[in-house]
């Protein structure tokens, strides 16, 4: 048993190209943590989802390493963070996608992909390995059935 | 000349060849930055054992540990007091205080910086300066670089006015025995007229052009300072340590008491204070946690550099070059106490001032003597000690707080480029080194 076994091989995807506000407003209808971003050629690029979001209105200055570590200081309105985001709403999705997320091969296997699911915390890329070619992916919600139903 | 020195070389290569080469070669390395310096550093040391120019026993007497103490303690006060919120709050609080003006903030959190920079480590005090200065300029929504760039000099010119303050004071302090209260007499008044001077130039540059409109400005007036404070408990046990090591310092040199039994002293005490509530398994993490936040790269540097500088010493060579360097100077205390002052402003703004200053402590020494004793030689110290702090501000690379102010301006995205800063810092550090020399001129000659 592999990560091709676990993995979603029609996953949703976003374009590189895809503005924010399109893009959030895709994620929260369907309520997803996060979606894949490929090129046109199907080529893996990074991740974008809710963590992107709060990435782009939480302060800068908090979420950067050797930031800030906490910020009870700060007493900022729904309005504010709103505003916050309306300020990169038009950008494209590439300015905050994780591209950091580790991706695993379509053979690695299953045990060690979960753990790699496990410690990520987030849906694992399945990229075709000598190229980026994304084949799927791995989510909490593939492999809660999957296990479920064996 | 130093005792215990071994004089039997690898291979039979003379020793001052073998140790000068050796010293060059590290200091070349520590340079390009090719490896870490604190490999390098130990690293040369071995080599100084192994190639015999010194014993393991002659090497561990290069060792500086008043120095070593005086780091660790102060290292691992700062790094228990900073987990308070102490440093946000006070960025915050002064930011308030002018309203939020953009002139106003950066001119208050010099201030800051260049105090707690005088009292604490530096690294440490940039490290939490600057995340506090991009929040505040990201909703001002202004660029954060001036400020940055006036958190670097504020740094380095605080760092000099105290014991404390900067590493070379510490290394000269405890090599020549000065306390604490030496340096805030000698050094302290002249870096309270560099700072608001340092600031001339920034207004005309950037400061005439910070604006920033109303309703940003109440984004940052709406910050609760008081609730920056996470532990109020920690922030009075803290306060009250770093009172008393404070008084330590200015008093301790009367009942013989080094600085770095001072600051070791206050290190153990806050660790008890901070421990003592928890039970052993949580004592376990808050104290390794603690220990963590000493910078062991740079004590492991400073170790290593200790020995290749005492194997150099040995040899010496350096007791040739203050030699040399006199009748350069016609045997003139003046004429080298500038020479001194320009030379260690320049060579620190260029390399590393920590192998600068470690270097330059025995060469000083070895002037004694040509001047009439240690007391004629006190400008020295002092022209060694403001060249080197002061002349950290003249590129990127001058100060280790200078690379960290970079490295955080890099991830915000306003990257402090290393020529366009010293085009600016490097004239700016001059004009400081010039103002020193005024100072030491009608104060001493």
């Amino acid at each position: 048993m592999s990560a091709a076994s676990l993995m979603d091989p029609n996953p949703t995807v976003l374009k590189p190209t895809d503005i924010i506000s399109t893009a959030a407003e895709y994620i929260m209808q369907h309520r997803y943590r996060s979606l894949p971003v490929v090129d046109e050629d199907g080529c893996y690029m990074g991740v974008f989802g809710v963590n992107c979001l709060l990435r782009l209105v939480l302060p800068r200055a908090a979420i950067m390493e050797q930031g800030l570590e906490s910020v009870p200081f700060i007493h900022e309105s729904l309005t504010d963070l709103h505003q916050r985001l309306r300020e990169v709403e038009n950008e494209p999705i590439t300015i905050c996608m994780r591209s950091e997320i580790e991706t695993v091969p379509p053979d690695h296997p299953m045990v060690e992909t979960l753990l790699i699911l496990y410690r990520t915390k987030t849906s694992i890329p399945v990229v075709e390995p000598g190229s980026c070619k994304l084949l799927g992916m791995v989510s909490y919600w593939d492999v809660g059935e999957k296990i479920l139903s064996a | 000349m130093v005792t215990g020195a071994s004089t039997e070389v690898i291979f039979g290569i003379e020793p001052t060849l073998f140790a000068g080469s050796l010293f060059v070669l590290t200091y070349l390395l520590i340079i390009t930055e090719w490896l870490n310096r604190a490999i390098i550093a130990l690293a040369s040391a071995c080599l100084m054992i192994l190639g015999g120019v010194l014993t393991q026993e002659s090497a561990l007497q290069g060792i500086d540990f008043n120095t070593l103490g005086l780091l660790t303690g102060m290292m691992v006060i700062v790094g228990i007091t900073k987990n308070c919120g102490v440093f946000q709050y006070l960025a915050i609080w002064s930011a308030k205080k002018v309203n939020a003006d953009p002139w106003g903030i950066l001119v208050m959190l010099v201030i800051v910086t260049a105090v707690l920079s005088a009292l604490l480590d530096n690294v440490t005090t940039v490290l939490l300066i600057a995340p506090v200065t991009l929040l505040i300029t990201d909703a001002l929504k202004i660029s954060a670089y001036p400020y940055l760039f006036a958190e670097i000099f504020a740094s380095n010119i605080g760092g000099s006015a105290t014991l404390i303050g900067d590493p070379p004071n510490i290394m000269i302090g405890s090599a020549v025995g000065l306390s604490f209260n030496d340096f805030l007499i000698n050094l302290a008044p002249i870096t309270l007229v560099i700072l608001p001077l340092t600031l001339i130039p920034i207004y005309l540059i950037w400061g005439r052009k910070l604006n920033s409109e109303a309703e940003h400005r109440q984004q940052v007036m709406n910050y609760r300072e008081r609730e920056a404070i996470t532990d109020l408990r920690l922030l009075k046990q803290s306060l009250f340590v770093i009172a008393l090591v404070l008084v330590g310092f200015i008093i301790g040199h009367d009942y013989h008491l080094q600085p770095a039994t001072v600051a070791m002293s206050g290190a153990a005490l806050l660790l008890i204070l901070n421990n003592l509530p928890l039970n052993a398994e949580e004592q376990s993490k808050t104290v390794h946690k603690s220990f963590c936040e000493v910078e062991w790269v740079t004590i492991f540097f400073f170790i290593g550099l200790f020995i290749v500088v005492y194997g150099l010493e040995s040899t010496g060579i350096l007791e040739k070059i203050a030699h040399e360097m006199l009748a350069f100077t016609n045997n003139d205390l003046q004429a080298t106490a500038i020479a001194i002052m320009w030379i260690s402003a320049i060579a620190s703004a260029l390399v590393d001032n920590i192998p600068f200053v470690a270097t330059m402590i025995p060469l000083i020494e070895s002037m004694q003597e040509s001047f009439g004793g240690a007391e004629q030689i006190m400008p020295l110290w002092w022209s060694l000690a403001l060249g080197s702090c002061l002349g950290g501000n003249g590129s990127l690379v001058g100060a280790s707080a200078n690379l960290i102010v970079a490295g955080f301006a890099e991830r915000a995205g306003q990257p402090i480029r290393f020529l366009p800063f010293m085009l600016v810092a490097f004239p700016l550090m001059l004009f400081s080194i010039m103002i020193s020399s005024m100072y030491l001129y009608f104060r001493y000659f």
